[in-house]
């Protein structure tokens, strides 16, 4: 196959350029959409490339039909991709949990801007990450990925794609204005050496019987493709393993949903990614995720150059969330700090995961601007000082 | 080495950053590149960001810029607190009166003179700006205005660099 930009080479491109080259090789060939700063250069650059490799980009009334028409594509058997910001990423909230129900694969780009509503349009924030992971009603779960550079921004768009079709899910590519519109040095991969997922499909006619079943006992589905000759029923009302509509039966509903939560959180191992920055000896842990842990790695140096034993954990995962892990991180510092382009939101979790065995301290920054390494610096020295 | 283009929205700042950041990715080096501008089109203010760097770039906005390159007052005005004390100033002497050291030349003239356009003064700054600080090769940035500028202006604003990368040799 050809492709419509260069491959197997580095080029020099922004994060939403980056995103939409990256679903390009992971096979994505189906894209709806509805402009939106920051997100529209991702619309842009698949309106361009998607005629170019036989796939399609089509722009959507909205946003609520842009997610319907993705989950259509997915179960036509497409990879399929939308991208939007904070403002569509509300809309898009209903049919994320069709989307979870009916457990189709689908990627989710939210490049985050700042809110609530309109807010600045122009400007990074990381307001929408209770929204990603719990935005849409009912129990349930979901992934959640949050790149921090250009680079990370390309090689998750990948992992995005892959992890849907492997555990039959939406998965949220959480990034942010920056990221969006920033501009990085990007390796692409020669297309052979990327790894790809494709979903598991029905095996024979018995197995597609029970497209809502876990027949392999993995917890995943094979998921029958329309037009292959299954007869396949698909609803987000509570539906048995033949996907009819079941809708007073509390056991029913039970198996249903606690294997779409369970495929997830019993998978945490092969999903959750993180990296960590001389944490091995640290007195204090700076958790951080996306835009902000580059200031983050920055601050870590500075710090221990003052002679504070600082750590870092970066999040490339944030949904499903390591608890057990944070908790081993608390218990060999004695203060955990978290720098978010928010009021509070991944702090909340740090703090459960923590569970009293370190102090754990939100260092909030809204108004559209990263925390600068100094910010996070300063942060912490005041409160290390107050203890 | 981190780098500020500045001026008001109209004067092609942006592109300017993109293919100096270009210029040295096609170099193998570490870039990153970020830009700030309102939402005008014209005569509001407008930012480039370029940090350069053999090293991984955590920095994603000019904090402490080592070359500030100001086309316009307001631009100046506007980022003047961010260059750093024994930093270099680079202005278009015909348009921003600098309450500092600085260098430069009469780009937006010289613009309009020798390429017949005022436009191409993005691309006679980068061109005194590269010839001063030596930053990235003269070849890389010829190679990224090729691949950056609009289908049809590559010879223009070639022209246009070469106009101003003499100008700093001189």
């Amino acid at each position: 196959m050809k492709y419509p930009f260069p491959v197997g080479k580095s080029d020099f491109i922004q994060g939403d350029e980056a995103i939409a080259r990256a679903a390009i090789l992971a096979g994505c060939s189906f894209y709806a959409g509805y402009p939106i700063t920051p997100a529209s250069e991702i619309f842009e650059a698949m309106a361009l490339y998607m005629p170019l490799v036989d796939g399609v980009s089509i722009q959507m009334e909205d946003e609520l039909a842009s997610i319907a028409a993705i989950i259509g594509a997915s179960w036509a058997g497409a990879k399929a991709m939308t991208a939007t910001s904070g403002p569509g990423f509300s809309l898009m909230m209903e049919n994320l949990g069709y989307a979870i129900m009916t457990e189709t694969p689908i990627v989710v780009v939210d490049v985050q801007r700042s809110g609530p509503s309109t807010g600045q349009p122009t400007l990074a924030a990381q307001g929408d990450v209770m929204q990603a992971i719990w935005g849409t009603h009912g129990d349930h779960s979901l992934i959640v990925l949050t790149p921090a550079t250009v680079q990370e921004a390309f090689d998750m768009t990948i992992r995005a794609f892959n992890l849907a079709e492997k555990y039959r899910t939406p998965v949220i590519l959480l990034t942010d204005a920056e990221v969006g519109h920033m501009r990085e040095r990007v390796n692409i991969p020669n297309p052979e050496d990327i790894e790809l997922v494709y979903r598991k499909l029905p095996a024979n006619e018995e197995e597609a019987k029970y497209p809502f079943g876990d027949i392999h006992g993995d917890l995943i589905p094979p998921m029958p493709i329309f037009g292959k000759g299954y007869r396949t029923y698909v609803t987000g009302l509570t539906h048995d393993e033949r996907g009819r509509p079941r809708t007073v039966d509390a056991e029913i509903h039970r198996k249903l949903v606690e294997r779409i939560v369970n495929k997830i959180e019993r998978n945490k191992e092969d999903i959750i990614d993180f990296e960590i920055f001389e944490l091995d000896d640290a007195d204090v842990a700076i958790v951080s995720y996306g835009i902000v842990a580059r200031s983050a790695i920055r601050a870590v140096k500075m710090l221990r150059n003052e002679g504070v034993k600082a750590g870092l954990l970066k999040l490339n995962v944030v949904w499903p969330f390591d608890f057990e892990m944070i908790e081993k991180v608390a218990e060999r510092v004695h203060a955990i700090y978290v720098p978010e382009m928010n009021l509070g939101q991944l702090y909340h979790l740090v703090k459960e995961g923590a569970n009293g065995k370190a102090r754990v301290e939100l260092i909030p920054k809204i108004g559209g601007e990263v925390h600068t390494p100094q910010e996070i610096v300063k942060a912490v020295k005041r409160c290390e000082k107050c203890i | 080495m981190q780098i500020r283009l500045a001026g008001v929205g109209g004067q092609g700042v942006v592109l300017a950053g993109v293919i100096l950041g270009e210029a040295g990715a096609i170099e193998g080096l570490n870039v990153v590149q970020t830009q700030d501008y309102s939402s005008a089109s014209r005569g509001g203010h407008s930012t480039a960001d370029v940090i350069i760097s053999k090293e991984p770039i955590y920095d994603l906005i000019v904090t402490k810029a080592d070359v500030l390159v100001a086309l316009a007052q307001l631009g100046y005005s506007t980022t003047k607190g961010s260059l750093k004390k024994e930093g270099l100033l680079i202005v278009d002497t015909d348009l921003v009166k600098p309450d500092r050291e600085f260098i430069g030349a009469p780009f937006t003239r010289l613009a309009e003179e020798k390429t017949g356009t005022a436009l191409t003064v993005n691309m006679v700054a980068l061109g005194y700006l590269v010839a001063k600080t030596g930053i990235v090769k003269k070849e890389s940035v010829e190679k990224a205005i090729g691949r950056r500028v609009p289908k049809g202006t590559e010879e223009i604003n070639l022209k246009a660099f070469r106009v101003g990368y003499e100008e700093g040799l001189r």
